[in-house]
């Protein structure tokens, strides 16, 4: 699914649809509303990753990392889920109190693929995160994804997210890209 | 001046807060601790062919260690000799040589400077070339793993890791083949003294019911009765903890190797199938702990939970801050499946984004940070659990704690901590081979119990 090629671009109408999906998405995980997220914004049969990028010289030929490597995120639906029953089970003690996590996304760029219902979009983001009194880190990167329309909407079929950071300047990375 | 018997109080197990906080004690870990110990570098299955490099930490200094045209492992300074610059600046890769940006000085694999540019036009032939290696670093490898050391005095590898490296062959040789670690490494910051998680790795199952509880309710399973510490456990039946000499030291709890993955067949048939030459190869005590669950560290800063199958390194960077860089254990006798499952489920609870990793970060930075109060750091920590309840064990070397819930290990961390911290050289802490477990005096605890359970038996 990563690599589902990108043809023409969408109408400035389905431009509209995908960025208006995107900041609902933003919205119910910064309101910590996880499991209508992964209802309603996430298919079944989604991969959802993040691999791990080295710095490499120009010249090495070494392959692009698969999902067959060690990653970040590697999850299928029912990990995600998991990952959502953690949260809900009260007993995270570091989210209590909760963290603010706000989500800037941004240079979206919608494509039509060979499947009628699928487009891979490209974005951008900035997530902010802070905890505590003055806990604040900045997570910058980009997700290639591909997006199913179902009924009205969207789900996402396929993420991968890509850090520009080389070292995770947080003490983990327990939330949503 | 540091007072080492002051900060550590082995005959009372109690640590100064201060360790965790102060510069000047930093400072004398740099020198006394990482530039004294072997330290982690890298595996061999990263570092295969001629030209092979890998660029790592040993305390805050720049390392590269890169597999030579002869076949053998160097390791040296990343750094020029000519004005200091780095001489490499990818995480890894392949190369025939290492080129200084800044000038162009070149230098081979095995860290001899080789090309000088303007060598005969502005040096007019006059430089020293053989002067100017890059300073190198010992190094040695244990069934494939690779460390360094930067002290030309200190034990060889094999009798720094002494007993632990008995414990160590249960999996790094197991049923033969041994394994491999997965990378490239996992790295991220965290806002902690770098002995928080080396002592945690290296003795702490105690928290994991607590501050795991939300990870544990979620997976269930032979783990999930630990959530909260609701279970009413024989914990003294369920596994050990084990210090040996020179700090390092793990728990294990008994069959529970594979406890924190969800998805887990592969590699269950895997230790089952293995077990029997296990047993055979290295006898009945290992082969207990060859299906159990290890938390573990190499002193002073290389930790890793067998059975989860997560590998970290603490890099520190100065008293309140590490680099944690994580790999994923593999047997390299299993099929490419099964490393796969265990390569996801390894990350997906230790990892970055780790379900069981996200628990511990908090824990480990407030435990740091507090210490900024000059009053907090006045005061001690604590790390009696079950004093006594631990000795020499017929069966295992080193000292053997009771269970796997206890902290003999981070008495026998802290022991050696001070021991290396206070002594002048290695010479004086080989002078104390024969006496270092003498803080641990119920040398019958075991001989005891032993038989009080064969008593029972009858």
């Amino acid at each position: 699914m990563h690599n589902l090629e990108a043809k023409e671009r969408v109408s400035m109408q389905l431009h509209y649809d995908v960025s208006q999906h995107y900041f609902h998405e933003a919205t119910l995980l910064q309101d910590r509303e996880f499991s209508q997220w992964l209802e309603t914004c996430v298919a079944k049969d989604v991969h959802y990753w993040m691999p791990v990028v080295e710095r490499r010289y120009v010249k090495d030929k070494r392959l692009e990392p698969s999902p067959n490597d060690m990653a970040i995120f590697n999850d299928n639906y029912d990990e995600l889920k998991q990952r959502v029953g953690r949260l809900g089970t009260g007993a995270v003690w570091m989210e209590n109190p909760p963290s603010s996590v706000r989500y800037l996304i941004t240079n979206v760029q919608a494509f039509h693929t060979d499947h009628a219902e699928e487009l891979v979009v490209l974005s951008n983001f900035v997530i902010v995160r802070n905890r505590s009194q003055l806990e604040h880190s900045e997570h910058v990167g980009c997700r290639r994804d591909v997006l199913r329309k179902v009924g009205d909407g969207f789900q996402l079929v396929s993420r991968k997210i890509t850090l520009d950071a080389r070292v995770t300047e947080d003490k983990n990375l327990y939330i949503f890209f | 001046m540091i007072d080492m018997d002051k900060l550590v109080d082995i005959e009372n197990s109690t640590q100064s807060k201060q360790v965790f906080w102060d510069q000047d004690i930093y400072d004398l870990e740099l020198e006394r601790i990482f530039g004294r110990c072997w330290l982690f570098l890298a595996h061999e299955s990263q570092l295969e062919k001629p030209g092979d490099f890998f660029t790592t930490k040993m305390g805050e200094d720049s390392v590269i260690v890169v597999r030579h045209t002869d076949g053998s492992l160097k390791a040296f300074i990343n750094s020029c000799t000519h004005r200091g610059n780095s001489v490499c600046t990818a995480d890894s890769g392949n190369t025939k040589s290492f080129v200084c940006n800044y000038h162009g000085w070149v230098y081979s694999t095995d860290g001899s400077l080789v090309d000088v540019p303007l060598k005969e036009k502005c040096y007019h032939d006059e430089i020293d070339m053989a002067s100017l290696s890059l300073p190198s670093i010992r190094v040695d490898s244990y069934r494939g793993f690779v460390f360094g050391c930067f002290d030309e005095t200190a034990p060889s590898l094999v009798d720094f890791l002494g007993d632990w490296g008995w414990y160590l062959d249960t999996w790094m040789v197991g049923a033969g083949s041994g394994v491999e670690l997965v990378g490239p490494p996992m790295k991220s910051i965290l806002k902690c003294n770098w002995k928080v998680p080396a002592e945690n790795f290296v003795g702490d199952a105690y928290h994991v019911g607590w501050t795991h509880a939300s990870a544990l309710e979620m997976l269930g399973g032979e783990l999930g009765g630990l959530a909260g510490n609701r279970a009413n456990m024989p914990f003294d039946e369920l596994g050990i903890q084990i210090t040996t000499r020179h700090g390092h030291g793990f728990g294990v709890i008994d069959h529970a190797a594979v406890g924190i993955h969800e998805k887990r067949d592969g590699y269950l048939k895997f230790l089952q199938d293995t077990l029997p030459s296990v047993a055979e190869k290295l006898g009945q005590p290992r082969a207990k702990l060859y299906d159990g669950h290890w938390n573990c560290t190499t002193f002073p800063n290389c930790s890793f939970l067998y059975g989860t199958n997560i590998f970290k390194v603490w890099h520190p960077r100065g008293p309140h801050e590490i680099e944690v860089w994580s790999w994923v254990i593999v047997h390299k006798d299993m099929d490419d499946e099964t490393k796969r499952e265990v390569v996801k489920q390894a990350a997906r609870s230790f990892g970055t984004a780790g379900t069981l990793e996200s628990d511990d970060g908090d824990n480990m930075v407030n435990s740091t940070r507090n210490n900024q109060g000059r009053h907090t750091r006045a005061n001690n920590m604590d790390s009696r659990m079950a004093v006594g309840y631990e000795g020499p064990h017929p069966d295992y070397p080193g000292i053997v704690g009771s269970s796997f819930i206890g902290e003999t290990s981070y008495r026998g961390f802290y022991r050696f901590y001070q021991e290396i911290m206070s002594a002048d050289s290695w010479e004086a802490i080989r002078a104390k081979d024969d006496q270092w477990d003498d803080c641990f005096p119920n040398k019958d605890y075991w001989a005891k119990r032993l038989a009080a359970k064969a008593n029972v038996g009858e």
